[in-house]
């Protein structure tokens, strides 16, 4: 330790105010050991410091023919000025000797400080070769004697290498520096026997002292006496941050009680020099408070003095900081003193880290609120949130944050999932973080010091598979007791977007929508209205309605896209024909997707119509081509083509209204969506000529031509044998024989009513159907499952009927499976849950039988019929 | 496709010379519709009269396996021969009321009971039109 002096280091400044300081060092470093002793002779009565300049190796150790760089404050460069007292005074004999008594008082401290350090190698000793305390005692002073060293210098030697901890390095580093002081210093100390002979026992002194002290007060002491006025300082200040971003004055030692006590409390946002401390990482280092403007305590003390504010943290928080006064200016200091004196803050810190502000001070909250409430707060904002908690590396320092949370507003940028993100590092997640957008920088900022960080159109980058994406966002980072939260809310697209798609709209003759289905609010763009052929001043047309403003061709296609987007709400689309007031039809392709709020209930329809008239006639004729091209298939494709034109000519989708006084009657049918499932489903809706109504729906087993034709018969029959005026059960049981006798077998089940107007009575038979539904107020209920087989299965049956009888609003419907099926439950619980989703019974019974269609929840491709009847 | 994700699984014993016992596990639907019909026809080729289908491994059947059914039951009738559900469940049995094939295919609580029934040669209710139809 004490080995032979090396040469210094060039001085390196590691932080300067502007001014003429660096240009001076010579002169700054005199004065500065000259105001040492003055100013201990000002603070005369505080906290039993009064000494001059206490150390043994002031005065008398300056050897003017040394190796010293001119701008090393070392503790050794001492001038021998007194200063303004001078021992002839009464006055200055009195004080020389409180003086004289204090610095025997010390040395008796440090001595009992030397022997604490002492115990501590032997105690390490004791661990390390396994032997009593007798025995390390003995090794220690003989291992002490062999390396030429103090038992105090090598008991600190013992305790450096077992700690390997900052307070070594530093100890190193100064020592190396200072080498050559050290040399002559160890030599002195044998000399005149005092303790605190080298920087290294100071230090750990220090360190020693600052642990073993219960309150930032005594750690104060203890870093001016033992640590600072060696560096020419006369004052030391070390102050609390308050996560509000107020200081508090937790110690202080070398200012007036009376001035400590006016600075007891300085509020967030005054700044002052030891909040100037807080937000720089390397501190202020400060050649003269004058010329900075800035207050501080003790400020008319030391009006010219130099200060330094250093922050004291651990593991990457800062607790508070360190203040430093010296009397005269300041000069740069070298890296060792300046590692010293960070050094000394990280002391500081271990305290300050669980100091409690004296009652009746300015209260902050010390329940923090912890990561887990935290999480709850992140999940209840509506911008993405991370919730950070540090990560220390094994030397205890801040090496990254663990991303604790993610709420679930997150879109990861690169989109990888949320549990992906959730428990990575930030850098690891984000490694970009660290780049430009100082992003990390912020939070670790945020993080040592508690002050909230916001930033409007920061730069974020994220990394998609090796290619860096940016995107522009509002950060918000602020600290809740030991984590971090971080908000960001990426620049609004919609709106960044909105002009851009406003010029493809025009050019793409595009018309945009969005439809608020809980308010009925409908919003066009002008392009819309002229692709509608509509005035701007016109009422827009609901998506519900599309069907009555298109081809009626395409009401199958409409009725598809309007079910995938309201009922399974998902994003469709759907070419149709828009058939415009003005007699213009244009081919036009809709597509829009569903919004939904954060209880996944449907919101919001926005979407787009394009006109591709021009685009659709190339289509065909290309798709003409292709058909000429593969022959083969496409008489496959004619195929089921014909006979789904043969289902159409007989059952169109949408029927002509039927006339029938003070009743509404609708019928609909939905093919199956692949072609080659084509159905057997049928219905039926007549005017008999003895003033009856005939409603009916059927269903042939199985798919195909065959199916088709078989309901073909079927439904002719009915309608014939309906002519005859008999009864629904005698109809099914005829309708059973022509089943039967059918070739190939066939099965089918129907369900069929006769409506009397006059009395608003139906009667009503089913083959193995699934009976009516009676729609009535709010209340929807299958009627009464009469007996009945299904159609086909045996030669003769015979079929029970009821009989309903109506009231005005009553509504009954007539459907086939393909409305309900479903494998994972019962007709009846697919039944119910559909009526209540049709619920308030819409104003018309077409828009009724449509929302069925739209919103049900079959898991069947099948066809489906639908026939209802409304009286009133 | 349901044939991989619900596969059919019929197995035949035969507790008399003339009646087939088929347990039948799975859906039966359009899939699975033929590959029973397939096993009844084996076993009507067999020279079996009596078919006793025990559906309490069946959660689901549709139209399909109703009409399995309805052409296995039409063939016994011509034997003569008859045709006995065993222990549907609930949903299945739904499907049958519903249908009105339970007015004419008779259903047995257990195996015991539908080979009670073919022994006493009750093929459960009549003809058409003598049975519960009447309403």
């Amino acid at each position: 330790m004490s080995g032979p002096g090396q040469p210094h280091e060039p001085p390196e400044w590691r932080r300067t105010d502007p001014g003429p300081a660096s240009a001076e060092p010579p002169d700054t470093a005199g004065t500065a050991d000259t105001a040492g002793t003055a100013g201990t002779a000002d603070t005369a009565g505080t906290a039993g410091t009064p000494d001059t300049a206490g150390t043994p190796d002031t005065p008398g150790t300056h050897e003017p023919g040394a190796a010293h760089e001119p701008g090393t404050a070392g503790p050794s460069a001492a001038a021998p000025g007194l200063g303004a007292m001078t021992p002839l005074s009464p006055v200055g004999r009195l004080a020389a000797t409180v003086a004289r008594l204090s610095r025997e008082v010390r040395a008796a401290q440090a001595e009992a400080e030397g022997r604490a350090l002492i115990e501590l190698a032997k105690g390490i000793l004791v661990a390390r070769l396994g032997c009593g305390p007798a025995e390390a005692a003995r090794q220690l002073a003989e291992l002490a004697e062999q390396s030429q060293a103090t038992p105090l210098e090598f008991a600190v030697d013992v305790i450096n290498q077992a700690a390997r901890d900052r307070m070594s390095e530093i100890t190193d580093a100064f020592l190396t520096a200072t080498g050559a002081d050290g040399g002559r210093e160890a030599a002195e100390a044998d000399g005149n026997g005092a303790a605190a002979g080298s920087a290294a026992v100071r230090l750990r002194s220090a360190e020693s002292r600052a642990l073993a002290a219960s309150d930032t007060q005594a750690v104060a002491d203890a870093l001016l006496e033992q640590a600072l006025r060696p560096l020419g300082a006369v004052a030391v200040a070390i102050w609390a941050a308050g996560s509000d971003g107020s200081l508090t004055l937790a110690g202080s030692a070398g200012f007036s009680p009376a001035e400590a006590a006016r600075w007891r409390y300085v509020p967030p946002d005054v700044a002052t020099v030891a909040r100037s401390g807080l937000t720089e990482r390397a501190g202020q280092w400060i050649t003269s408070l004058a010329r900075t403007g800035l207050p501080s305590v003790g400020r008319h003390q030391y009006p010219e003095g130099g200060r330094a504010a250093v922050p004291a943290g651990t593991g990457g928080r800062v607790h508070g900081v360190l203040e430093i006064a010296w009397p005269v200016p300041l000069a740069p200091q070298p890296p060792a003193v300046v590692r010293q004196v960070e050094a000394l803050a990280e002391l500081c810190a271990h305290t300050l880290e669980t100091y409690t502000p004296p009652p009746g001070g300015p209260e902050e909250p010390r329940v923090m609120p912890d990561a887990a409430e935290l999480m709850d707060l992140a999940d209840g904002l509506h911008d993405p949130a991370l919730v950070l908690v540090p990560h220390l590396d094994d030397a205890g320092h801040l090496a990254d944050f663990r991303i604790q949370h993610v709420n679930k507003r997150f879109l990861d940028p690169a989109g990888r999932p949320r549990a992906v993100v959730g428990g990575a590092l930030l850098l690891e997640a984000f490694p970009m973080a660290a780049g430009d957008s100082e992003l990390f920088q912020s939070v670790e900022r945020v993080y040592a010091t508690g002050e909230p960080f916001r930033a409007r159109r920061m730069n974020l980058t994220a990394l998609v598979d090796q290619v860096p994406l940016s995107a522009t966002a509002d950060i918000s980072i602020s600290r809740h007791g030991n984590a971090v939260l971080l908000i960001w809310r990426i620049e609004d697209e919609t709106a960044r977007l909105a002009s851009l798609l406003q010029h493809a709209q025009r050019l793409g003759r595009i018309g945009g929508f969005e439809e608020n289905l809980l308010t009925g609010e409908i919003t066009w763009n002008g392009q819309l209205f002229d692709l509608y052929g509509r005035p701007a001043s016109s009422a827009p047309v609901p998506l519900e309605e599309l069907a009555a403003h298109s081809h009626p061709d395409d009401a199958v296609a409409i009725g598809r896209f309007l079910r995938t987007l309201l009922h399974h709400r998902r994003p469709a689309s759907a070419a149709f024909r828009l058939q415009r007031p003005d007699g213009v039809t244009r081919h036009v392709r809709v597509v829009a997707e569903p919004v939904l709020d954060t209880d996944d209930r449907l919101l919001v329809v926005r979407g787009a119509y394009q006109d591709i008239s021009a685009q659709h006639w190339t289509e065909v004729a290309l798709a003409a081509t292709r058909d000429q091209l593969a022959h083969t298939e496409q008489q496959a494709i004619e195929r089921n083509r014909l006979t789904l034109q043969l289902q159409h000519a007989i059952m169109p989708p949408a029927q002509a209204p039927l006339r029938v006084p003070d009743l509404q009657v609708a019928v609909r049918y939905r093919p199956a969506e692949t072609e080659q499932l084509v159905g057997g489903d049928w219905y039926d809706a007549v005017m008999l000529p003895n003033g009856m109504v005939l409603v009916c729906v059927g269903d042939v087993a199985g798919h195909g031509i065959e199916a088709a034709t078989s309901m073909v018969v079927l439904r002719n029959a009915l309608r014939g044998l309906a002519v005859t005026g008999a009864g629904p059960g005698q109809l099914l049981s005829w309708l059973n024989i022509v089943a039967h006798h059918l070739t190939g077998g066939v099965t089918a089940t129907a369900v069929c009513g006769l409506y009397d107007p006059a009395r608003r009575t139906l009667r009503w038979a089913r083959a193995g159907h699934l009976p009516p539904v009676l729609v009535r107020g709010p209340e929807a209920a299958p009627l009464p499952l009469v007996k009945g087989m299904l159609l086909g299965a045996v030669a003769e049956a015979v079929y029970e009927e009821d009989e309903v009888q109506l009231a005005g609003e009553d509504t009954l419907l007539m459907y086939t499976d393909g409305l309900v099926e479903r494998r994972d439950r019962t007709v009846e619980e697919s039944l119910a849950q559909l009526l209540s989703t049709a619920r308030p019974t819409p104003a018309t019974l077409d828009q009724h039988l449509d929302r069925l269609l739209t919103y049900s929840r079959s898991d069947t491709d099948d066809d489906t019929c639908l026939v209802g009847i409304r009286v009133g | 496709m349901p044939i991989a994700q619900n596969p059919l699984s019929v197995e035949v014993t035969l507790p008399r010379e003339d009646v087939a016992l088929l347990k039948v596990e799975g859906h039966l639907d359009v899939d699975t519709a033929t590959e029973f019909r397939h096993h009844l026809a084996n076993q009507l080729h067999h020279g079996r009269r009596h078919f006793l289908l025990d559906l309490s491994e069946v959660p689901f059947m549709d139209s399909s396996g109703m009409n399995i059914v309805l052409r296995v039951y039409q063939e016994a009738r011509e034997l003569p021969g008859s045709v006995h559900i065993i222990a549907p469940t609930p949903a299945v049995r739904r499907v049958l009321d519903l249908t009105g094939v339970s007015i004419t295919v008779p259903v047995s609580e257990s195996r015991d009971e539908a080979l009670a029934r073919v022994d006493a040669g009750q093929t459960g209710p009549e003809a058409p039109g003598t049975g519960a139809a009447d309403g």
